[in-house]
């Protein structure tokens, strides 16, 4: 009884601190929140909320005599200028190269195309070649791929019409069969009619030949920035639930250096009641904290954590993990001076070793991924991603085991020191 | 007065390496009765505290209190005892009433008895207008009453009390006296350790005189006074240097001891009215003035000087 | 002269706590080499690109084989074959991360596409996630390409047999494949291309614009400077909270002397810091810092300023240390996160990217990128050094009026 009066009387003082206050529940919600505000709507094929990228344009082109109607270089022009281009390019024509490299020096426009002289005549003209130049902001990734994207899908038709006439002869040459003009001419429309066709499609977000399937997942996420909230979510929950077990284990230094430790000492109670009691203060108060943020993040932003016993299991390792290693880490500070650089800096560098830091980046490598399972950081990420993902209690048993083991490991350890000191 | 002892303190020892914190020190606490250990900064009289508090554990010897050992009984004792540390000892962040809660339920009271309890303490210490706002925003002498306090939940057989008029006002530290007095008077036995000759001299039934570990001098006020024997105090203000002059006095016929404080010099003399007129004049020769003179019974500060030739505040 | 008295003291309070000053240093150049290496790691895999299942069930057909040389191809994803066993877990393969997607030709799809049909192929892809759509973009492309192939061996058959027969299907088989082959080879140096160039890069002096670090770095000095906030709204703090404010008061120092010295103090402190870390950036991570120096002194220097006044704006307001870490890491976060040190604005939404250049941040990671990306010179920092200076000198205003001295 008298352990879970000092539990109690610790919890009720975390919670009236600010700062520790802010730091569990307030700080990790405020960073998904950035994120989740930063990155809403992106990522749907439907529609990418990507500012309108300005394009500076110098057509130099100049067609043969003969194919004067064939201006390729004009069409390119047109096509980007299309009216469903509108809400991703806002094109103008400039006088020549220099000044629109100097536009986009200037930071007046973003990318800057520079159609050679020979562009319509390298189309039609064999053994001729040409090339177009991008220029873009260097501090810029979407907006000038995008453009990247749409010329090169411009210049892929005409090359395949190119092609296409190409093989034609070749073939009819192999077998001995000349080839007249205007055969030549419909295959390379042909082409350029199918060409066009595809664009299309694919403008629309649908190749016709490709079928796409999501992933089996037990549970659809509501949307994709829940996916993304999700993740960082994660991250940060993990980072500041290890957080408050180091933070909260502090308050056993706190009350020593107060003399409050000392006074529970005089009082008829057993010595290892009182440290039990500071240590089940740690094990509540961090169980308070992560109800309260799976509770809050799955109503703001719409996060389903998974299958309730799979999410059990985890929060039951998570919680013997945080908490060990809080008190672990925390019984091999002297005083309170220390503490701070300690827990800020233990904390961190585990949560960066232990993958807490880089949950949104893909295709990690390898090493990083096996060294991440030296922590119980480490573990706790893998189990709470594979519930994300909808994973069952079969599927998250391993982590969550581990989690445990590690984490009773610690609390031991940290225990075993504590006790000496103060025995 | 009960001749029962509440306290029985047998061959006390405390060392750190080298260090000896407490030799060997015995004494006995009867019931009912304010007994002080008076003795300077680093006498030994916290680490005793501390030890009979089973807060440290002894290197050697042993002691009774309220009948159980230290060593052998420690719940028994502190189930007995209630400790009033010198350092304010709170929880800043809890009310007053939440703090008296918390500890009441380490004292083992809870339900009705613990609620009602802590509404009569908050009475006794007079926080009960302040019991719900949190500690932090108290005064510090109203942090120093709900030290006591909490001391007093449990209502002990025994309170120790250490040092707690240190660096007070004079208007806190007359309350508390007062309420020493009180809860003596209401039949409490108080162990009660200072540096303050004129506390221990007011409050004590029976004194502990205590320097570098060992018990000096033990007994009533007068029978502690009598070690003087019929030596005079006196008390002498000067103006200048006191180094100059005390060498000089400390050689002077009749002159048993002397020591200096600030300003202030306490000799014990044989015949005040002999004496005088030769310090007088040793205080020409250094060229010190003697600004006021008092001649006075020798008391607890004398004591202390006759055994270690020291100041009690050295 | 008494505000240079208080600013050394000031100083020498921060060197002799060395813990502080490792913090300070450390911190920031752990994560830097974290991040280089993880990066660095990514890099230097046998092969960094996404790995992407391939499962084909249409073993006979070159259709098929010239889809898988396609993906190899490609410079964003690598196709991984996978037998039998792995083939009916791709779609789990998929979702637990170890593969970015999983294409499955089906059983006669060389066939139909060569039939002039409607070709299907099946990707398993999480479209929710950068490695998925990336993926996704890829295989589209590989596929678009096969598709064009095929459009182009189909009409030049169908050209042929308007002027001669193709005797059997067998032969008509023969001639599609030689025309895809024909087809392939000749799209290996297509006539017309693109090639992409970033401005600046053009300069004598050339600025590294593809270094992968040219978002961490500034974006790592960025956010670990506003982490100086700590020790800047700190000194205050403990000023106050010992006494050693108001005995200041009683020697003939104004208060905004008071200001001005642990300004100072402070400033020298957070310019060293970054000092440091544009040092490590430049020599270690290859940086481009050093390009104009005077721009980057500026910006950096202008950003420290805005830095300490934010830091006496806490300190002015906050009644204990926990108050000015908990204020500071808030600032840390917020400032960070939309200012872009953390993303690029760019790939946020269009309502966070205008709140966020609205940040003093946001105008510090441009003064830094015009330099070390842009290739752009001195004249292209005054204008983010103007705006950082005309923030710092709201906040010292703030931080003034709001001055609790006990």
């Amino acid at each position: 009884m008298k352990m879970l009066d000092i539990a109690l009387k610790d919890l009720l003082r975390y919670l009236r601190t600010a700062f520790l206050v802010v730091m569990m529940f307030v700080v990790p919600l405020l960073m998904t929140g950035i994120f989740y505000f930063a990155f809403g709507g992106q990522g749907s094929s439907a529609g990418f909320n990507v500012p309108v990228t300005r394009v500076q344009i110098v057509n130099l082109d100049r067609p043969p005599a003969q194919s004067s109607r064939l201006a390729f270089g004009e069409m390119l022009i047109e096509f980007l200028q299309h009216e469903k281009l509108a809400t991703l390019l806002q094109v103008t024509i400039a006088p020549d190269g220099a000044s629109a490299r100097e536009a986009v020096k200037n930071r007046s426009a973003e990318v800057a195309v520079i159609i050679p002289a020979n562009f319509t005549s390298a189309a039609l003209t064999p053994g001729e070649g040409a090339t177009i130049t991008i220029v873009q902001d260097p501090a810029r990734t979407l907006g000038p791929g995008i453009v990247k994207g749409l010329i090169s899908q411009f210049v892929d038709g005409l090359v395949g019409a190119k092609i296409a006439a190409s093989v034609v002869m070749e073939q009819f040459g192999q077998r001995g069969i000349a080839v007249q003009a205007d055969t030549l001419q419909n295959v390379a429309v042909q082409y350029a009619a199918w060409a066009v066709a595809q664009g299309q499609s694919r403008g629309e977000g649908k190749n016709p030949a490709l079928e796409l399937e999501a992933p089996p997942r037990k549970v659809e996420p509501a949307s994709e920035k829940t996916v993304v909230a999700g993740l960082i979510m994660t991250g940060m929950m993990l980072f500041f639930v290890f957080y408050t077990g180091a933070g909260t284990a502090e308050s056993i230094i706190q009350e020593d250096e107060e003399g409050t430790l000392a006074r529970l000492f005089t009082t008829p109670t057993l010595h290892s009641v009182i440290l039990g009691g500071k240590f089940i203060g740690v094990f509540i108060t961090i169980i308070v904290q992560l109800i309260v943020l799976l509770i809050a993040s799955a109503l703001a932003f719409g996060i389903h954590w998974g299958e309730l016993p799979a999410v059990v299991l985890l929060s039951i390792g998570l919680v013997v993990a945080a908490a060990g290693f809080g008190v672990f880490v925390m019984s091999f500070v002297k005083n309170m001076r220390q503490a701070g650089p300690v827990v800020g800096g233990v904390l961190t560098l585990s949560g960066m070793v232990g993958g807490l830091f880089t949950t949104g980046i893909q295709n990690l490598p390898a090493a990083y991924e096996t060294i991440q399972l030296l922590t119980p950081h480490g573990w706790a990420l893998r189990g709470w991603k594979l519930a994300l993902a909808g994973g069952g209690v079969s599927d998250v048993l391993l982590p969550a085991l581990v989690m445990l083991a590690m984490g009773a490991v610690y609390f031991a350890v940290g225990a075993f020191l504590f006790r000496k000191r103060f025995a | 007065m009960n001749t029962q002892r509440a306290i029985e303190v047998q061959d006390l020892h405390k060392d750190y390496g080298e260090i000896h914190a407490v030799q060997g020190i015995s004494f006995d606490v009867c019931t009912g009765e304010i007994f002080s250990l008076l003795g300077p900064n680093g006498a030994g009289k916290t680490t005793t505290l501390a030890m009979l508090s089973c807060l440290l554990e002894p290197t050697k010897g042993d002691a009774l209190v309220m009948g159980h050992s230290i060593r052998h009984e420690p719940m028994a004792v502190k189930a007995a005892i209630g400790v009033i540390p010198q350092e304010i000892a709170l929880y800043a962040d809890l009310s007053a009433r939440e703090n008296l809660s918390f500890w009441g339920k380490m004292y083992g009271l809870r339900g009705t008895a613990l609620r009602e309890r802590v509404d009569e303490v908050l009475g006794i210490i007079g926080l009960a207008d302040r019991q719900k706002g949190p500690v932090a925003k108290f005064s510090g002498g109203m942090k120093r009453r709900l030290n006591i306090g909490i001391g007093l939940l449990h209502k002990p057989q025994i309170l120790f009390m250490d040092e707690p008029t240190v660096g007070i006002d004079p208007q806190s530290r007359r309350n508390i006296l007062d309420s020493v007095k009180e809860l003596n008077r209401q039949g409490m036995t108080i162990l009660y350790t200072t540096h303050y000759m004129e506390e221990a001299q007011e409050l004590s039934d029976h004194i502990a005189i205590m320097d570098q570990g060992k018990v000096i001098a033990y007994g009533t006020h007068e029978e502690l006074v009598k070690i003087v024997g019929e030596l005079d105090r006196i008390d002498l203000m000067i103006s200048g240097e006191s180094e100059r002059v005390l060498e000089q006095w400390r050689a002077t016929a009749g002159v048993h001891q002397a020591s200096a404080e600030d300003k202030k010099v306490t000799l014990l003399v044989d015949d005040s009215n002999l004496v005088l007129p030769r310090l007088f004049e040793a205080a020409v020769r250094s060229g010190v003035r003697i600004t006021a003179v008092e001649i006075a019974e020798p008391n607890l500060e004398a004591v202390f000087l006759h055994l270690t030739g020291r100041a009690l505040r050295d | 002269m008494r505000i240079i008295d208080l600013a050394v003291k000031d100083l020498r309070q921060v060197v002799r706590d060395r813990k502080s000053a490792l913090f300070l240093v450390a911190m920031p150049i752990v994560f830097m080499l974290f991040f280089s290496l993880i990066f660095g790691a990514q890099g230097a895999q046998r092969d960094p690109r996404l790995p992407v299942g391939f499962v084909n069930h249409d073993l006979a057909s070159s259709v098929s084989t010239d889809l898988f040389s396609l993906l190899e191809g490609s410079d964003a994803i690598r196709p991984v074959v996978l037998d039998q066993k792995q083939a009916g877990k791709a779609g789990e393969l998929v979702r637990d991360g170890k593969l970015a997607a999983a294409l499955i030709v089906p059983d006669g799809f060389g066939q139909v596409a060569l039939a002039a049909r409607q070709p299907k192929l099946t990707l398993i892809v999480a479209a929710d996630n950068p490695a998925g759509q990336t993926a996704s973009n890829a295989v589209d492309a590989a596929v678009t390409r096969l598709l064009a192939n095929v459009q182009i061996a189909q009409l030049s058959a169908e050209a042929f047999e308007t002027s001669a027969q193709l005797a059997s299907e067998t032969e008509r088989q023969a001639y599609l494949e030689q025309a895809l082959t024909l087809s392939n080879a000749a799209w290996r140096n297509p006539p017309l291309s693109v090639t992409v160039e970033g401005a600046g890069a053009t300069e004598r002096d050339q600025p590294s614009w593809q270094n992968a670090y040219n978002q961490t770095s500034p974006g790592t000095i960025i956010q670990f400077t506003i982490y100086s906030l700590i020790m800047c709204a700190g000194v205050l703090v403990s000023e106050r909270k010992s006494g050693a404010m108001q005995r200041l008061l009683t020697t003939p120092i104004s208060r905004a002397q008071i200001i001005a010295g642990h300004t100072l103090g402070m400033l020298v402190v957070v310019l060293a810091q970054q000092a440091v870390l544009i040092a490590f950036s430049y020599f270690v991570l290859g940086i481009q810092y050093l390009r104009v120096p005077l721009a980057i002194l500026l910006v950096a220097g202008a950003y420290a300023l805005w830095v300490v006044s934010l830091g006496m704006l806490i300190g002015a307001v906050a009644r204990s240390d926990d108050q000015v870490v908990m204020w500071s890491l808030i600032a840390m976060f917020v400032f960070s996160a939309l200012g872009g040190a953390w993303f690029p604005l760019e790939f946020t939404g269009k309502a966070f990217a205008a709140i966020g250049h609205l940040t003093p941040s946001a105008w510090a990671m441009d003064g830094f990128q015009n330099i070390i990306m842009r290739g752009l010179g001195l004249s292209s920092v005054l204008l983010p050094v103007g705006i950082l200076l005309a923030y710092a000198a709201a906040f010292f205003a703030l931080a003034v009026w709001r001055f609790r001295f006990e």
